[in-house]
């Protein structure tokens, strides 16, 4: 009785299992491609060393590396509803306007970008939201610019004219200051870190009026001065040839030697 | 007879004033010397020439004639002189009718040293307050609320409660106020758009817009309580290009 019952019971445990499996396949049937539906867009272009790249991109991370190479390899990963992506080669200049390319599209899912470029390259990215990262590049421009909220991460940079701009969301830079060039970090909320050479000479603008928070660490000197009590720091470090302007409304501000 | 004595007696001889013997030696002499001949030759030539010029200048003109032509001049002459003054009188008498008429002109330069002395003062005044006001506008062309928050002159204060000038809280106000038209206009075309896109977006947008938000009206405030706060006028200027910015960008999508 017990064997008949114990077989019974066996059996109708396996039609449960199968029954619920299935149920399980037959919804992720479905759902899987609402999930995991990435296109990928991938081209590449031959570049001359000075090149520019100019991209605005709606909402994602943007990416942008510079290696050895002469060739601009771009690589975007598209979250469902996937959007349109029409970059145009213009006379040394790659262009990649997100925003453009899907005007009047309410839906469009986020586009995460991975850019190759020259060492040599100008870099001038945009994006509504999301995080920009730059590394290895030492063109005459490196311009990173968020709408609204994402972090800034500018590595290894060597041009005399960077821009790092952002309403929520923290900045990182880590690269030269070059004699004569131009270094403007501004945001809104969150906390702005500069990683420069000691030997750098600039002049300095540095404000943070909410929180008079400004390190200025192994670059504090005699011509550095506290003003407006304490809300912004004017001086000179070295030949003060280079100009850098630091504005963080509600936030923070740290200088690290390099 | 020799050469002197002849040449002595050449110019009687062409007047024809000497004596027979005296003139058939004379004529002798001539016949045979030629140096005494080309001397008589000469002489009679300028004789000959002194009468005939003598002839013509003395011929008397025509005395009526002359004077029909001397009287002809004299009156066309007297005639224009006339004509020209009676214009000249005409031209006055209108003058100083019109004057007459309208009251005006006589009496337009009848000032006293001091009337003229005022006059040019009251010119010099307004034409310097006219180039300070140009000045100081032109200096202070640049829309930043941060440049407004400089202490007044008391010049500015005697202009600006004149009506002349723009006072500091004034022009902050007007800028102010041009902003928020601005930031109003993007604002309406936001509003139009947000609905359509995803609440993450819609989220993001919010937070954003409530921190720079936040920042203005803590500037804001500061300057209300200290309106000369240079850095914090600067700050509501960045933040307010912020939003403005912000609206702006977001409106494309």
């Amino acid at each position: 009785m017990n064997v008949k019952l114990d077989k019974f019971l066996r059996s109708s445990a396996t039609i449960k299992t199968t029954i619920l499996l299935s149920v399980v396949f037959f919804f992720a049937s479905f759902a899987a491609p609402q999930i995991h539906a990435q296109k990928r867009f991938s081209k590449a272009y031959s570049a001359s060393k000075n090149v520019r790249l100019q991209l605005l991109n709606r909402t994602g991370t943007v990416t942008v590396e510079g290696w050895d190479k002469d060739q601009i390899q771009i690589s975007a990963y598209l979250e469902a509803p996937a959007a349109n992506i029409v970059p145009v080669s213009l006379s040394g200049t790659i262009l990649i306007n997100v925003v453009k390319d899907n005007q009047g599209r309410y839906e469009v899912g986020n586009v995460n970008f991975l850019v190759r470029v020259p060492y040599t390259s100008t870099v001038d990215i945009e994006t509504r939201m999301g995080n920009l990262n730059v590394s290895n590049v030492r063109g005459t421009l490196v311009r990173a610019h968020i709408s609204s909220e994402g972090d800034i991460t500018l590595t290894n940079i060597g041009a005399p004219n960077v821009s790092a701009e952002n309403v929520i969301g923290d900045i990182f830079y880590d690269g030269d200051v070059q004699n004569q060039g131009s270094y403007r970090f501004i945001s809104t909320r969150g906390n702005i870190n500069l990683r420069i050479p000691f030997t750098a000479g600039f002049k300095l603008v540095a404000t943070a009026p909410s929180t008079r928070n400004i390190s200025l660490g192994a670059f504090s000197n005699g011509s550095m001065k506290f003003v407006g009590d304490g809300r912004r720091v004017i001086g000179q470090s070295g030949d003060g040839s280079a100009t850098l302007t630091v504005t963080n409304q509600r936030g923070s501000i740290s200088f690290i030697q390099r | 007879m020799n050469c002197e004595h002849c040449q002595e007696l050449i110019s009687v001889f062409l007047d024809n004033e000497l004596d027979g013997s005296s003139s058939a030696e004379v004529r002798e002499h001539l016949a045979l010397c030629e140096p005494c001949s080309k001397v008589c030759e000469d002489l009679a030539m300028i004789i000959d020439f002194c009468q005939l010029d003598a002839d013509e200048a003395v011929v008397p003109p025509n005395p009526q004639a002359l004077w029909c032509r001397i009287n002809n001049v004299i009156e066309s002459e007297v005639q224009a002189e006339i004509i020209k003054e009676n214009k000249e009188k005409a031209a006055r008498a209108e003058v100083a009718a019109q004057a007459a008429n309208t009251g005006w002109l006589p009496r337009r330069w009848n000032f006293s040293f001091m009337q003229v002395a005022s006059a040019v003062l009251f010119v010099a005044l307004v034409s310097s307050v006219l180039t300070i006001i140009g000045i100081r506008n032109y200096s202070g062309a640049n829309n930043d609320i941060a440049g407004i928050n400089a202490q007044p002159t008391l010049f500015e204060k005697i202009l600006g409660k004149v009506g002349l000038m723009e006072t500091p809280q004034q022009k902050r106000e007007r800028i102010l106020k041009e902003r928020e038209a601005a930031i109003e206009y993007w604002n309406k075309r936001v509003e139009a758009r947000r609905a359509q896109w995803n609440a993450n977006l819609r989220d993001a947008f919010d937070r954003n817009l409530n921190e720079i938000n936040q920042a203005v009206s803590e500037y804001s405030q500061i300057l209300q309580e200290n309106p000369q706060d240079e850095l914090s006028g600067e700050m509501l200027d960045s933040a307010l290009d912020d939003k403005m910015e912000l609206l702006r960008e977001f409106s494309e999508l």
